[in-house]
C-alpha cells in the first residue's frame, strides 16, 4: 500500500490500542443492543407501571381481590373510540360516561361496524387518561386482546370486562381524579386483498 | 509499518508540496484518498465541513428569503427545479425537504466533521504527543463514510419523498411522518445517510478513545491534558454511547418503512412515542457532541491570550464530563407537550435545569481565566469572546424551556429556533471560528489576516444577532417552527430576521477572501505565532507541522510552563 | 353521524351568509379596538335570522360566529396602530386562563429578570475585563489558576437561582396537571391531515370539521389570515373544560398560544387536559408538530361563548346540552344502540 502507516511505538502500543478500540467497540455494540433491547424493555415497563396511561390486565383472582376491598366510592368513566385513517369502521361506545363502584367489576360495551364492502381485521391500542390511572385501571376482559375481524356491513357489540383498583384511593397522584377515559384506537391490521391470516406483522 | 524516516526534518514545512521526498509524503492519489495521516484527514474534514456548511447555509437563504413576507413565494420555483410537480403541496413539501436538509446538513455534515474530524483530527495527536491517531486507517474510513453519508443525503433530495421530492420529516425523522406518512424513497435514502455518517462517528470516536488513553507521550497524564483533548474526549464518549442508539432507532424506522415490521406502528402493537423517547436519548447528547469541543477551543483561546493558565482546570474538566453524564438523562424535556405524566414532567424539569451549574461553572471560570490577564484581542480572541456571551444568551433561554410548564407554550415555536440557533450558530459556530482562526496559522504555514478576521467577526457577530434576535419574539407571539408561511402580524420581525441572513451572508465573504490571501499572499507563520500564552505542544512544532510528527516523543514535566496543568502544589 | 355531518356543513353555509351580512356594516368597528365588545354584543337583528333560517332551512339557533377582538387571542403586529402594539408583539400574548396568566407571571417577574440579569452581568464582567486587563492596561499577566472560595460561590449562587425558579416551576406544572371534574365539557379534537375535528361527546356527538379559511375569505370577515377557519370550535367561557386529543395519520399538536396550552395528537393514544378559559372571546392557534406538507395550514380557532350562548350553539349544531330531557336531536341508529347496552 502506498498510505504511509505512521510509526506506531512497538507490538505492544498497537496491541493495547487494539484492546482498548475493541473495547470502545463493544460498548458501541452494547449500546446498539440497548436500542432495540428498548422495544421490549419499554413495553414492559409501560405495563408495569402504568406509564403514558397503560392499562393492567388483571385475573379473575385479582378481580375479586379488589371487590372485597371495595368501599363504595365511585368514580365516572368516560369512553373514548377513534379509528385510524385507514379504517373504514364506525367504532364507538355505547354510552360516552359511566359511574362505577371503585373496586366492582363493570362490563363497557363499544359498537364497530364495517362500513366496507371486504372484510377487515382490525387490533385496538388503548390508554386511560389522566395516565396516572393507568396503574390501577384493570381489565379482565377485552376486545383489545385480540385481533377482530368484521365482514363488509357486519355490526358488532364488543364488550370489556374491567374495574378500578380501590389502591387508588390511596395514591397521593390520584387525589382529585373525578374521571377516568379509556381509550381506544382502531387500527387496520389487514388489507382487503390480503385475506391471510391475523398476525401479518 | 514504520516505513519512514527515522528523525523527521524539524524545518520541513513543506507540507502542501506533495512530492517533498525529504517528509516521505505519498502521491497525490495515495495522499488524500487513502490518507492515513491524521493532519491530512483533519484538513479533508474541514475541507469538507466548509462544504457542507456553504450547502447548508444557501438552504438556510432560501427558507430566510421565503419567509421574508407572508404568502409562498418561491417554494414552487424550487419545487419545479428539484423536479417536482408544479402545485402548491410539492411546493410546501419542499419546505420540509429544506429544513430537514438544513438541519441534517449542519448537525451532521458541518459541525461535528469540522469539529471532531477537523480540529479533533488534527490537534489532538499533536496536543498529547502522539506521532498519530491509534487507527490510523480506520480514521481514513471514519472520513470517507461520513462523506458517502452526505452523498446519501443529497441524493435523497432528487427522489421521490411524498408529496414531491425529498425527505419532508424534519431532522428528527419523527414515525408516523417517516414511517406511514411519506411515500417513496428520499425518507431512506436519508436515514441512511445518517447510518453512513453514524458509522463513521462512531468508529471516529473509538480511535479518539484509544488514541487519548494509550498514545499520550510520557509524563502527559490525563490530569495534564489540555483541556480541548478533555472535551474531544467526553465528546467521543457521548458519541459511542448515543449514536448506537440511533442507529438502532432509524434502522427500526427503515425495517418499518419496508419490512413491515411495526416497532413504532401502533396497528403492530408499536409506540410513535417510543421512537420519540430513542431519538432524544441520542439527540441530547448529541447537542453536547456539536457543543463540548467548541468549550475545549475557547479553553484554549482564552489561556493563550490571557497569558494566564486555564482557571480552574480540573473544574472545567470534570465540568465537561458531568454535562455529559447528565446529557443522559434528561432527552424527554424535547417532548414535554407529547403526553407525559406530571412527575415525569416534574423530573425532567429538575434534571434539565442542573445543567446550568456546570455550564456556569464553565461561563465564569473563562471570565476567571482573563481575570488578571494581559489580553491580546487577535482574532481567536475576540470570536471566543462573542462565543462566551452569546452561548451565555442562548443559555439562558435554556433555562426558560427547561420549565415544562413554560415549555407548554414556546415547544416548536420560533423560541426554541432562537434559543437553539444561539447555543449553535452562535455557540458552535463561534467557537469553530474561534478555532479556525487559532490554528490556520499552524496548519497552513500562513497568517491570515486580522483586519478580515476582525471585519468577519463584527459583521457575522451583527447578522446572526439580527437573524435570531427577533425570533425570541416571533416564538413568544406564537409562531410555530416549521412554517413556510405565516399570518402578517409576524411579518416585521420575519423581515427583521432576513434582513439578518444578507447581512451574515456578506460576513462570510470576508472569511472565504480571508482564506484565500491568506493561502496566496499571507506571510509565512512561525512555530508560535501567538506568543507566550500559546503553551500546548502544537505550538513547538514548526507551522506547518511536519508531515509526521513526534517520532522521538515529547517528555512532560511538571516544571514545564504548561498552562493547563494543575500546579504541582495543588 | 352522516346527516349530522351534513346539518353541520349547512350551519356553516347559513354561518357564511350570515357573516356577510354582519360584516357588511361592522367591519370598520372591528378593526377598532375599543369597539369589539359591541360587536360581540351585536344582537341577532330580523333580517340576519332569516338570512340564517332562509340560507340553511332547518331550525338553527341564533349562532353568529364572533368577530374576533383584535390583540387578544391572536399575535400583534408591531406595524399595527393598536396602542404599545410594538411592546406587544415583543413577548407573550395576554392570557386568557388562570394558569396562563400564573405561567406568564412566572416568565415575567422570575425567569426574565433572572436571564436578562445573568446576561447583562456576564457581559459587564467581559466588559470589564477587556477594559481594565487588557495587554496596554495589564501588560503581566497574574498567575492565579484556583481561588476555592469563588469557586464554590460560583456553584452555589446558581443552584440556588435554580431553586428559586425551581419551586413555582413545579408549581405550575402541579396546576396545569389539575385533573378536569367528571362534568366538565368534553371535547375531543382530532388532527388529520390537514385538518381539526372536534367532537362533543357528551352534547349528542356533535361533530365539527374545522379547515383553514382562504386567506382572502379569512380577511373579509375580519380574521387574521391563516389563523381563521371556517368552523371553529365552540366552547363554554368560565367553566372547566376537559380537552383530549388524538390523531388519526401522523402527529399532529393542538395549540393555543393566548391559553397557553399545547398537546400533541398522538394517533393510537388519547391525551388529555383540563382547560378553563376565563372569558369570552376567540383564540387563535396552530398545528404544532411538523405533520406534513400542509403542517402550516391547519389553525386552531376557539371560540369561548357564555354558557348560554353555548348551549344556543350546541343546539344549532343539531346536538344536546347533557342532562337536557333526553336527547332529542339524536339520530334513530345511536337510540337504538343506547337500548341495546
Amino acid at each position: 500500500m502506498a498510505s504511509t502507516a505512521p510509526v506506531t511505538h512497538d507490538a505492544d502500543t498497537a496491541r493495547r490500542n487494539l484492546r482498548v478500540g475493541m473495547m470502545a467497540f463493544a460498548g458501541a455494540l452494547f449500546m446498539l443492543g440497548l436500542g432495540y433491547a428498548a422495544v421490549p424493555l419499554y413495553e414492559m415497563f409501560c405495563r408495569v407501571t402504568g406509564f403514558g396511561g397503560t392499562t393492567q390486565v388483571a385475573s379473575e383472582t385479582d378481580a375479586a381481590r379488589a371487590a372485597a376491598m371495595a368501599s363504595g366510592q365511585q368514580i365516572s368513566i368516560r369512553f373514548d373510540a377513534s379509528t385510524a385513517s385507514d379504517m373504514p369502521w364506525t367504532f364507538r361506545p355505547s354510552a360516552p360516561t359511566d359511574t362505577i363502584t371503585i373496586g366492582q367489576r363493570d362490563i363497557a360495551t363499544y359498537v364497530a361496524r364495517n362500513n366496507s364492502s371486504q372484510a377487515i381485521t382490525g387490533t385496538a391500542t388503548f390508554n386511560v387518561e389522566p395516565e396516572q390511572a393507568g396503574k390501577y385501571f384493570n381489565k379482565i376482559q377485552c376486545f383489545c386482546f385480540t385481533e377482530q375481524t368484521l365482514a363488509p356491513g357486519q355490526e358488532v357489540v364488543m364488550p370489556v370486562l374491567y374495574y378500578v383498583d380501590p389502591a387508588m384511593l390511596e395514591d397521593e397522584n390520584m387525589k382529585g381524579v373525578e374521571q377516568i377515559t379509556l381509550s381506544y384506537t382502531f387500527h387496520r391490521t389487514s388489507g382487503p386483498e390480503s385475506a391471510a391470516p391475523a398476525g401479518t406483522n | 509499518m514504520a516505513t519512514t524516516a527515522e528523525g523527521f526534518d524539524v524545518h520541513g514545512d513543506h507540507a502542501h508540496d506533495a512530492h517533498d521526498h525529504a517528509d516521505h509524503k505519498p502521491g497525490f492519489f495515495a495522499r488524500w484518498f487513502m490518507s492515513t495521516n491524521h493532519k491530512d484527514i483533519g484538513t479533508m474534514y474541514l475541507i469538507f465541513a466548509i462544504i457542507a456548511g456553504i450547502v447548508g447555509g444557501a438552504i438556510s437563504g432560501i427558507m430566510r428569503v421565503e419567509l421574508a413576507e407572508p404568502g409562498i413565494q418561491y417554494l414552487q420555483w424550487w419545487a419545479q427545479f428539484m423536479g417536482g410537480a408544479n402545485d402548491i403541496n410539492t411546493a410546501l413539501h419542499m419546505w420540509n425537504v429544506f429544513i430537514t436538509a438544513h438541519g441534517l446538513i449542519m448537525v451532521f455534515f458541518m459541525v461535528m466533521p469540522a469539529m471532531i474530524g477537523g480540529f479533533g483530527n488534527w490537534f489532538v495527536p499533536l496536543m498529547i504527543g502522539a506521532p498519530d491517531m491509534a487507527f490510523p486507517r480506520m480514521n481514513n474510513v471514519s472520513f470517507w463514510l461520513t462523506v458517502a453519508g452526505f452523498f446519501s443525503l443529497l441524493f435523497s433530495l432528487f427522489v421521490p419523498g411524498g408529496s414531491g421530492p425529498g425527505a419532508g420529516t424534519g431532522w428528527t425523522v419523527y414515525a408516523p411522518l417517516s414511517t406511514s406518512g411519506s411515500v417513496g424513497p428520499a425518507v431512506d435514502f436519508a436515514i441512511f445517510s445518517l447510518h453512513l455518517s453514524g458509522a463513521g462517528s462512531i468508529l471516529g470516536a473509538t480511535n479518539f478513545i484509544t488514541t487519548i488513553f494509550n498514545m499520550r507521550a510520557p509524563g502527559m497524564t490525563l490530569h495534564k491534558m489540555p483541556l480541548f483533548v478533555w472535551s474531544v474526549l467526553v465528546t467521543a464518549f457521548l458519541l459511542l454511547l448515543a449514536l448506537p442508539v440511533l442507529a438502532a432507532a432509524i434502522t427500526m424506522l427503515l425495517t418499518d418503512r419496508n419490512f413491515g415490521t411495526t416497532f413504532f406502528d401502533p396497528a403492530g402493537g408499536g409506540d410513535p412515542v417510543l421512537y420519540q423517547h430513542l431519538f432524544w436519548f441520542f439527540g441530547h447528547p448529541e447537542v453536547y457532541i456539536m457543543i463540548l469541543p467548541g468549550f475545549g477551543m475557547i479553553s484554549q483561546i482564552v489561556a493563550t491570550f490571557s497569558r494566564k493558565p486555564v482557571f480552574g482546570y480540573l473544574g472545567m474538566a470534570y465540568a465537561m464530563v458531568a454535562i455529559g453524564v447528565v446529557g443522559f438523562i434528561v432527552w424527554a424535556h424535547h417532548m414535554y407537550t407529547v403526553g407525559l405524566d406530571v412527575n415525569t414532567k416534574m423530573y425532567f424539569t429538575a434534571a434539565t435545569m442542573v445543567i446550568a451549574v456546570p455550564t456556569g461553572v464553565k461561563i465564569f471560570s473563562w471570565i476567571a481565566t482573563m481575570w488578571g490577564g494581559s489580553l491580546q484581542f487577535k482574532s481567536p480572541m475576540v470570536w471566543a469572546l462573542g462565543f462566551i456571551f452569546l452561548f451565555t444568551v442562548g443559555g439562558v433561554t435554556g433555562v426558560v424551556l427547561a420549565n415544562g410548564g413554560i415549555d407548554d407554550n414556546l415547544h416548536d415555536t420560533y423560541y426554541v429556533v432562537a434559543h437553539f440557533h444561539y447555543v449553535l450558530s452562535m455557540g458552535a459556530v463561534f467557537s469553530m471560528f474561534a478555532g479556525f482562526y487559532y490554528w490556520f496559522p499552524k496548519m497552513s504555514g500562513r497568517m491570515h489576516s486580522e483586519f478580515l478576521s476582525h471585519l468577519h467577526f463584527w459583521t457575522f457577530f451583527i447578522g446572526v444577532n439580527v437573524i435570531f434576535f427577533p425570533q425570541h419574539f416571533l416564538g413568544m407571539q406564537g409562531m410555530p417552527r416549521r412554517y413556510p408561511d405565516y399570518t402578517e402580524a409576524y411579518t416585521f420581525w420575519h423581515q427583521i430576521s432576513t434582513y439578518g441572513y444578507y447581512i451574515m451572508a456578506g460576513s462570510m465573504l470576508f472569511f472565504f477572501v480571508n482564506i484565500l490571501y491568506a493561502l496566496f499572499a499571507g506571510k509565512k507563520a512561525e512555530a508560535n505565532p501567538w506568543g507566550e500564552g500559546a503553551t500546548t505542544l502544537e505550538w513547538t512544532l514548526p507551522s506547518p507541522p511536519p508531515y509526521h510528527q513526534f517520532e522521538t516523543l515529547p517528555v512532560i514535566t511538571d516544571s514545564m510552563d504548561y498552562h493547563d496543568h494543575r500546579p504541582a502544589s495543588a | 353521524m352522516g346527516q349530522m355531518h351534513t346539518r353541520m356543513k349547512l350551519a356553516g353555509i347559513a354561518a357564511l351568509a350570515a357573516m356577510a351580512a354582519l360584516f357588511a356594516p361592522v367591519s370598520a368597528g372591528a378593526q377598532d379596538a375599543a369597539a369589539p365588545v359591541a360587536v360581540q354584543a351585536t344582537a341577532p337583528d330580523a333580517a340576519l335570522v332569516d338570512a340564517v333560517t332562509d340560507a340553511a332551512n332547518v331550525e338553527v339557533g341564533a349562532y353568529t360566529p364572533m368577530a374576533p377582538t383584535k390583540g387578544k387571542g391572536m399575535p400583534t403586529d408591531p406595524r399595527s396602530d393598536e396602542p404599545g402594539a410594538m411592546a406587544k408583539s415583543l413577548t407573550f400574548q395576554d392570557q386568557y386562563t388562570d394558569n396562563g396568566e400564573y405561567a406568564l407571571g412566572m416568565h415575567d417577574y422570575i425567569l426574565l429578570p433572572v436571564i436578562t440579569v445573568i446576561s447583562l452581568f456576564v457581559l459587564g464582567l467581559l466588559l470589564y475585563v477587556i477594559v481594565r486587563f487588557n495587554r496596554g492596561a495589564n501588560p503581566v499577566a497574574s498567575k492565579t489558576t484556583h481561588n476555592t472560595m469563588i469557586e464554590v460561590v460560583w456553584t452555589i449562587v446558581p443552584v440556588i437561582i435554580l431553586v428559586v425558579i425551581a419551586v413555582p416551576s413545579i408549581t405550575l406544572l402541579a396546576r396545569q396537571y389539575e385533573t378536569p371534574p367528571a362534568d366538565a365539557v368534553t371535547i375531543k379534537a382530532t388532527g388529520y391531515q390537514w385538518y381539526w375535528g372536534y367532537t362533543y361527546p357528551d352534547h349528542g356527538e356533535i361533530e365539527v370539521i374545522s379547515n383553514m379559511l382562504p386567506d382572502e375569505e379569512a380577511v373579509r370577515r375580519g380574521e387574521p389570515a391563516q389563523l381563521a377557519v371556517d368552523n371553529r370550535m365552540v366552547v363554554p367561557a368560565g367553566v372547566p373544560l376537559r380537552i383530549q386529543t388524538t390523531a388519526t395519520d401522523v402527529i399532529h399538536a393542538f395549540a393555543v398560544p393566548s391559553l397557553w396550552f399545547k398537546m400533541d395528537a398522538v394517533p393510537g393514544r388519547l391525551n388529555e387536559k383540563l382547560l378553563t378559559i376565563k372569558e369570552p372571546g376567540v383564540y387563535y392557534g396552530q398545528c404544532s408538530e411538523l405533520c406534513g406538507s400542509r403542517h402550516a395550514y391547519m389553525p386552531i380557532a376557539i371560540e369561548a361563548l357564555p354558557a348560554d350562548e353555548f348551549a344556543a350553539w350546541v343546539q344549532s349544531q343539531g346536538g344536546s346540552m347533557p342532562g337536557a330531557e333526553e336527547t332529542p336531536a339524536a339520530e334513530p341508529e345511536q337510540v337504538a344502540l343506547l337500548t341495546a347496552r
